[in-house]
């Protein structure tokens, strides 16, 4: 079943076009990857599937309605990101207790104990917890609430490295336990790929790739050797990225669709192949110009 | 390995160029073969897998299917998967076409590259061979 | 996983119950304004007085009217305090959409003017008190109120705080929707007042607190005052029905 269907979405702020002409689907149950650069349009994209934000043209359906406005959507979705507001006059505790309330799947046992874990005083408000406490209580609510559809707008921020690798686990503990479609947006891949299923790229608004994760490591190669050689091998081949590593020495990154034999012949005239790894396959296909920052520095 | 909420974790070789699936149709490759797990027993779901290791468990189902594929295991309709009764010597016989080929080609050219004689080589590999099942008695 | 059937009144009353709770400052904003205003009004609202050979007295009126204005202006305030991002996005942390949003705001005024009516009344005649025991009035004469003309006199409180909460309301999501408008309002509403004092004859607000103020009938007041406000509510409505929660 698809859980949210996008075709050609586009969502305009005056003239620049946050998202531009989008078509994906996300079915049913699976941990999907939203990875862009800052500014890709993560977040504008994740807002129009919560609903909070209207689509300019195109078509947007979660769970087969728009979900602009709509409590179908609302009821069964939890957008968690660093931005969410409660008031002061509640408690944390008092908090989970409306969630509760609110959300007909939570599973206070388990907030309860997240909240245990990560040690939260009950009586604190939140706006007295820091940066990073904002954003393990907020998951603590993301996970807790266990929606259909739940939305992680880079959940992560301000953690520091324990307290990451606790969510993700936690995040797909509680998956195995009660598969759920889940979005997590990140712009470090890194982080996230081993619990991802799928991964949606997106540049500029628009999207470059929607695949399963692991075909995403496949997809591209490294060639590393004497800038000649390189050059004369690579002559009909677009490069994605490109860059002069030192003396004569370059590393050209391209897609992996080369036949064995053009492989064997690259090797035979002294270059290299070489995997690339999946952060840096997002960089690269992510980054606005094939040679990096260096070409700011040539 | 590391903890993560009291529990302990596998870790994968996150440099590999082997995709995660192929890590874990390996690594169960080898339960079978130390006989962690033996001929008829139920192996672990992918599930399991999926927390051993924290990956996905489409990736895990993954490795599982591919050994699924190569008749290591076979499948009890609403049980499981389980390792077949030939698993070893299908899995030895892979591995010797395929990882063992593999390796030495990397083997024969580094020794290439370094000089070192195709007589030279047999006596290091000799050598080695002998001492490892030497520990291994 | 199966999908949760909600229904929106469900969802109203929740949102409705969390707002109780989590606009609580509301409240005891409130406190302060009449303790405010009781303060202001220990001074009398009118005062006259004579003397004569032998004697000399003085007569102040206490009454509540000044405590009611005061809570009127706070009851407008905290309208619009309420159509303000940081109260409406707390409703999107949770389920919600902007009907349930506006309908649980509306229940919430409803009873913030129905708190707010009663603690007039309350705070009116501690006034009296306070007069009698801290300025040490020699005599006090008030008019003996049947419990009927009690509950009417809270009543019509009620309602008119109401009234300047629906517009507040509304006034408040105007303001949402264009800045513009925390500008023109005011200049408008002055601007008003002016041209219409320019005529010899300012007849404005006198037609308004005419129509509002001299029903005598409760019912009668009841009706104009749920008419009025639930215009303000729907207008409030439309046109922030398409408005975009954190953007």
């Amino acid at each position: 079943m698809k859980t949210v269907e996008c075709i050609e979405l586009t969502k305009q702020y005056g003239k620049t076009k946050a998202i531009n002409n989008l078509s994906f689907t996300l079915s049913e149950n699976k941990i999907t990857g939203l990875i862009g650069r800052n500014g890709a349009g993560k977040t504008t994209l994740l807002k129009m599937i919560a609903g909070y934000l209207r689509h300019s043209s195109g078509e947007i359906q979660v769970f087969g309605v728009n979900p602009f406005n709509s409590l179908k959507v609302s009821a069964n979705t939890i957008f968690i990101d660093n931005g969410m507001s409660f008031s002061n006059m509640l408690t944390l505790l008092e908090l989970l207790e409306s969630a509760k309330r609110f959300y007909p799947n939570w599973n206070h046992d388990l907030a309860l104990k997240l909240f245990d874990y990560f040690s939260f005083s009950p009586n604190l408000s939140h706006v007295n917890l820091s940066k990073g406490m904002k954003s393990t209580f907020n998951m603590i609510i993301g996970l807790a609430a266990r929606c259909p559809l739940t939305i992680f707008d880079e959940p992560t921020s301000g953690m520091d490295a324990g307290t990451r690798k606790d969510f993700y686990r936690a995040l797909l503990k509680d998956y195995i336990a009660e598969p759920r479609t889940i979005i997590l947006s990140s712009h470090l891949i890194d982080e996230v790929e081993d619990i991802l299923e799928e991964v949606l790229l997106i540049k500029n608004g628009e999207k470059l790739l929607h695949t399963p994760v692991e075909e995403l490591k496949e997809f591209a190669i490294g060639i590393r050797g004497k800038t000649e050689a390189l050059k004369e091998w690579m002559e009909k081949i677009e490069p994605i990225y490109i860059q002069e590593i030192g003396a004569n020495i370059s590393y050209a990154v391209i897609k992996n669709d080369r036949s064995l034999i053009e492989l064997e012949n690259a090797k035979a005239i002294g270059l290299e192949v070489v995997p690339v790894p999946t952060e840096d396959i997002c960089t690269y296909l992510t980054s606005k110009t094939k040679g990096g920052i260096d070409h700011v520095f040539s | 390995m590391w903890y993560v909420g009291g529990e302990i974790s596998l870790i994968l070789n996150p440099d590999s160029m082997k995709p995660i699936y192929i890590q874990i149709s390996e690594w169960l490759e080898s339960e079978i073969l130390n006989r962690t797990i033996d001929t008829n027993e139920k192996i672990y779901s992918q599930y399991q897998l999926a927390e051993m290791f924290n990956i996905n468990p489409a990736t895990a189902a993954k490795g599982i299917n591919i050994l699924a594929d190569e008749k290591v295991l076979y499948k009890k309709r609403g049980l499981g998967m389980f390792v077949a009764a030939d698993a070893k010597e299908i899995i030895l016989i892979k591995r010797k076409n395929t990882k063992l080929n593999a390796m030495v080609t990397e083997l024969a050219k580094e020794a290439v590259q370094l000089n070192v004689s195709e007589e030279e080589l047999i006596n290091m590999i000799r050598g080695m061979h002998q001492k490892i099942k030497g520990e291994e008695k | 996983m199966y999908l949760a059937e909600v229904s929106s009144w469900e969802i109203v009353k929740k949102q409705y119950r969390y707002k109780l709770r989590s606009y609580f400052g509301v409240f005891s904003s409130l406190v302060v304004i009449q303790i405010l205003a009781t303060f202001f009004s220990l001074n009398g609202t009118g005062m006259s007085g004579g003397s004569s050979g032998t004697f000399s007295y003085n007569v102040n009126y206490y009454s509540g009217d000044l405590i009611l204005a005061f809570v009127m202006i706070w009851g407008f305030i905290t309208a619009i305090i309420i159509t303000t991002k940081a109260y409406r996005y707390d409703d999107y942390s949770f389920v919600t959409n902007r009907k349930i949003s506006h309908f649980s705001n509306i229940l919430f005024l409803m009873s913030a003017s129905l708190f707010a009516g009663i603690t007039v009344f309350l705070s009116s005649h501690l006034c009296r008190l306070l007069a009698v025991y801290v300025k040490h009035v020699d005599g006090i004469m008030m008019n003996q109120l049947t419990i009927t003309q009690i509950l009417k006199g809270v009543s019509a409180t009620v309602l008119y705080i109401f009234l300047f909460v629906s517009i507040g309301y509304f006034v408040g999501m105007l303001i949402q929707v264009n800045r513009l408008f925390s500008f023109l309002i005011p200049v408008g509403f002055i601007g008003f007042l002016i041209m219409d004092g320019l005529h010899n004859d300012p007849t404005l607000l006198q037609t308004i607190a005419l129509f509002f103020g001299s029903e005598a009938l409760l019912t009668l007041l009841f009706v104009k005052i749920i008419t009025v406000s639930a215009l303000f509510y729907v207008l409030a409505i439309l046109i922030s029905n398409r408005m975009e929660v954190r953007s």
